[in-house]
């Protein structure tokens, strides 16, 4: 008994040092900022308690209301392009061929660099005069030899498919050796039809976006995705799929190759592999990663407070950056608003991560 | 596509079925390398091209391109050369008194065109720094041009651009180089030792200038028998402008030109003794060198760097003891509360966003008087993932090992830093780098908490460095940063690849 005691004094004394520091920059916080949601403070003040009063100005507040409209469109479809993205990537990489570590750390770069630094350069690469409109401007110019090749290509699988089938050999529509001699082909005919002047290179004023500018995607005369934020989406995928994808080759690794043998015995298409075993033996998998997205992408903050007075503040505004901005406006900060902002906010992440727990319970989160 | 096997038509021979199978196998391996190579040029494509453009005079140019002079073999070594021209040094460049530097420009004048030499001079350059400095000295104000033609091949003129830097003694004696002091009555210099002493201006050309100088100037000094006299400043550019006359065009130089205006008739050169580092590493010193804290005088940059690695490190020990000790108290000791604890103080606590404790926080360590380095570490002292990741750990280490370091007599303090953590090395490590990582890219907190811009960590300088030149375009400078804030973390992943694949967990959570 007493050496229980004991234990449970080294135990506490272990955890001291953690326990201390959450309690007092987390949970203690986490009790100010609930205090706080509910009265008047401004940085200046003494708080005094004026209800639910903060909670309804910042409902009521157009700016908030975007911030939420934001946060919520850029959570859902950038949780969702990742999810899918790491998975294709996944699956791609779980081939076992020469090089595949290279390829894996090479990938991963994106996920080690910091975000201010990847925003930097998407900044500089969505420039009006940057990287992304001159390859847009010389996918226009090159546009009739690209689509010229495409067509080729097509039309000479086709016709290698139907011949070998005539044969008698069981080719399929995508069959790698066929397309490979197909692509050769279609370079053949494109060089030769570029060469002879039939089609070629377009002249075509340059692309001249301006991507960081108040411009939005509207579904319905409502304003549902700004296009900068359409940028950070595009650079948060690039960001994250990396280390998503990890996290689905460590579970395909965990998928007996029996599941596979047994649908190659019963003649499933490639296709039909990926959907009918590979992506319902994930599931535990894919529901943490789409749990982890959900709480990363909800809490966005670096890209928008990096790219800060680039953009038209309405078109980027997040919660988070919302509760940052009220704290620190100039004056008296509506701190309290901020307050109730944060709360709101962490509420939506609980929620959804509740959601995901109660009705798709797996082993995995 | 074992499927493939079983409908291969009976009269298909063995040999024939066994080529088609083992081409079908070659092509598909060569698509998905082809598939790899592209993908790697979308995740690293970015990073790429950040990094060259970097390196260029003018990363915005229209249409870019790959042609860099600043990797060119040849232009290095002309660089090199201009540099120990101008200095004496190959690597930094710049004019010291007393040197010449001779820099060729070929123009060629068709029959009808005229005939003259180009306009050649010196123009002013200032550093577009974060807060005003002083004004350094500057080339044009000193230095004599002489233009002299030396070739002549059909229509096509190669004239010689001499540049003299005077020297503004007549004393002799060990020269010696030091920076210009706070003004008073007489001019004073501080030598590379920390020794103050006055400076004589023994000339009339060095009186004319002595108001021009400016504290923090760097200058040449000659040690002989009357004292220190002033030899002349040191300049770090020599920014030279060639024009031609309508109907002429520059044809070549000796390093390719910063600008180019007027339709190629006149020409910038922003530097004509750059020394390698000046030259294909311009915007990487221009990031160190221009970024001056107006009150001490040090480069800012520098310091996010050194206030970044401080964070960084002041983390990981924080993190290496105190993880430790709650993740195996979590994973191996049966005490009250442990399960609350684990739920409430670990995964509650990285499932609410950190905004909810910014507001607390920041009254908090504002009432503190810790808005600075010690207060973000304190606030960060022990991260909850890094609990969790030792406490995984912990749990799947053989209680064995426990069991007989107990049957020997050794207390639970003992059992845990003589026998557990030894064997928690490969953990360690993995912890130990993603808080590197975690410090060296956090965002939020350092500019949440750090507000003089000297105790800034990289992150938020460069922030900063958006704010500030972003507007004017300079990408230059804020590339260099992105890249120099970069290097250290590559470096990490490289070494310690295996580690970051393991436990990615820690950085899909970030924004």
């Amino acid at each position: 008994m007493s050496q229980q005691r004991s234990q449970t004094s080294t135990a506490y004394l272990f955890l001291a040092p953690f326990l201390i520091t959450t309690a007092v920059f987390f949970f203690y916080a986490f009790g100010r900022a609930l205090y706080y949601s509910f009265t008047d403070f401004n940085l200046f003040n003494t708080p005094q308690l004026i209800g639910v009063k903060p909670y309804a100005d910042v409902l009521n507040d157009p700016s908030f209301r975007r911030a939420l409209g934001n946060s919520l469109v850029f959570a859902l479809v950038t949780t969702t392009l990742q999810t899918i993205g790491a998975l294709l990537m996944a699956v791609a990489l779980n081939n076992k061929i020469r090089g595949m570590g290279f390829f894996r750390s090479a990938w991963y770069m994106p996920s080690i660099t910091s975000s201010v630094v990847i925003t930097l350069i998407f900044l500089w690469l969505f420039q009006r005069r940057g990287i992304a409109n001159y390859l847009i401007t010389q996918w226009q110019i090159y546009q009739p030899l690209v689509l010229t090749f495409l067509g080729v290509l097509l039309a000479l699988q086709l016709g290698q498919v139907l011949w070998e089938r005539a044969r008698r050999l069981p080719a399929g529509w995508l069959d790698p050796a066929l397309a490979a001699v197909s692509a050769l082909g279609a370079l053949a005919v494109t060089a030769l039809l570029a060469w002879t002047g039939v089609v070629g290179a377009r002249e075509v004023p340059p692309f001249d976006y301006q991507y960081f500018a108040d411009k939005w995607i509207e579904v319905g005369g409502v304003r549902v995705l700004s296009v900068p934020l359409l940028v950070i989406i595009i650079q948060n995928t690039f960001t994250t799929i990396p280390t998503l994808m990890l996290f689905f080759l460590a579970g395909l690794q965990n998928i007996p190759g029996a599941l596979y043998e047994a649908a190659d015995i019963d003649g499933a298409t490639p296709w039909q592999k990926l959907t009918r075993v590979t992506v319902p033996m994930l599931r535990p998998v894919t529901f943490f990663v789409v749990t982890v997205g959900l709480i990363g992408t909800m809490q966005m903050f670096d890209q928008v407070a990096v790219i800060g007075s680039a953009a038209p503040p309405d078109t980027l505004v997040t919660l988070a950056y919302y509760v940052y901005s009220n704290t620190f406006k100039a004056g008296a900060a509506p701190v309290n608003m901020a307050s109730a902002a944060a709360i709101i906010l962490a509420l939506i992440i609980l929620a959804m991560v509740f959601v995901q727990r109660r009705f798709f319970p797996s082993e995995a989160t | 596509m074992t499927a493939a096997l079983e409908q291969v038509p009976a009269h298909q021979t063995p040999q024939a079925r066994d080529r088609w199978l083992a081409r079908r196998r070659w092509a598909r391996a060569g698509w998905l390398y082809a598939f790899m190579l592209v993908m790697s040029f979308f995740f690293l494509g970015p990073f790429v091209t950040g990094l060259l453009s970097s390196l260029k005079d003018n990363p915005n140019e229209y249409p870019p391109t790959l042609n860099i002079p600043q990797l060119t073999p040849q232009f290095i070594g002309r660089a090199w050369s201009l540099g120990v021209q101008g200095s004496g040094d190959g690597w930094q460049g710049g004019l010291t008194p007393g040197r010449q530097v001779s820099f060729e420009v070929s123009v060629k004048s068709p029959p009808g065109a005229p005939q003259t030499p180009p306009t050649v001079a010196l123009f002013p350059y200032q550093p577009v720094s974060l807060v005003a400095i002083a004004r350094q000295a500057q080339a044009r104000d000193y230095a004599a041009l002489k233009t002299e033609e030396v070739a002549r091949s059909g229509d096509t003129r190669t004239y010689r651009v001499t540049v003299q830097s005077p020297v503004l003694t007549r004393q002799s004696g060990q020269t010696v180089r030091a920076v210009l002091s706070a003004p008073d009555a007489n001019l004073r210099a501080q030598l590379p030792g920390g020794e103050v002493v006055p400076v004589t201006l023994d000339t009339p050309e060095a009186q004319a200038k002595q108001y021009e100088l400016n504290e923090g100037q760097a200058v040449e000094l000659v040690r002989g028998a009357a004292g220190y006299t002033l030899r002349g400043p040191l300049f770090e550019r020599t920014p030279l402008q060639v024009d031609v006359q309508r109907g002429q065009s520059i044809v070549g130089s000796t390093l390719p030109p910063s600008d180019r205006q007027n339709f190629g008739r006149s020409f910038a050169y922003r530097n004509v003794t750059p020394g390698v580092l000046g030259y294909s590493f311009n915007n990487y010193r221009r990031a160190f060198n221009e970024t001056r804290d107006s009150k001490s005088g040090r480069s800012l940059f520098f310091s996010w760097v050194m206030n970044s690695f401080l964070y960084a490190f002041l983390r990981v020990a924080a993190a290496v003891v105190f993880c430790s000790l709650a993740g195996y108290a979590l994973a191996r000791m049966t005490f009250p509360g442990k399960n609350l604890i684990f739920l409430g103080a670990v995964l509650f606590v990285q499932m609410v966003p950190s905004q909810v404790n910014l507001v607390s926080n920041y009254v908090l360590l504002k009432d503190l008087n810790l808005l600075n380095i010690w207060g973000l570490w304190l606030s960060g002292l022990v991260a909850a993932g890094g609990v969790f990741l030792m406490k995984q750990f912990f749990e799947g280490m053989p209680r064995e090992l426990e069991e007989s370091a107990a049957i020997d007599g050794a207390s639970t303090l003992t059992t845990f830093f003589r026998v557990m953590l030894p064997q928690a090395g490969p953990a360690l490590i993995a912890l130990a780098i993603t808080q590197f990582q975690g410090a060296w890219n956090d965002f939020f907190w350092p500019l949440v908490i750090l507000r003089e811009n000297s105790s800034f960590t990289l992150t938020v300088g460069l922030s900063n460095f958006r704010e500030l030149y972003g507007g004017q375009g300079d990408y230059g400078l804020i590339l260099a940063g992105a890249v120099l804030s970069a290097i250290p973390v590559i470096i990490l992943f490289v070494v310690f690849q295996r580690y970051f694949v393991d436990t990615g967990a820690d950085s899909a959570v970030k924004g």
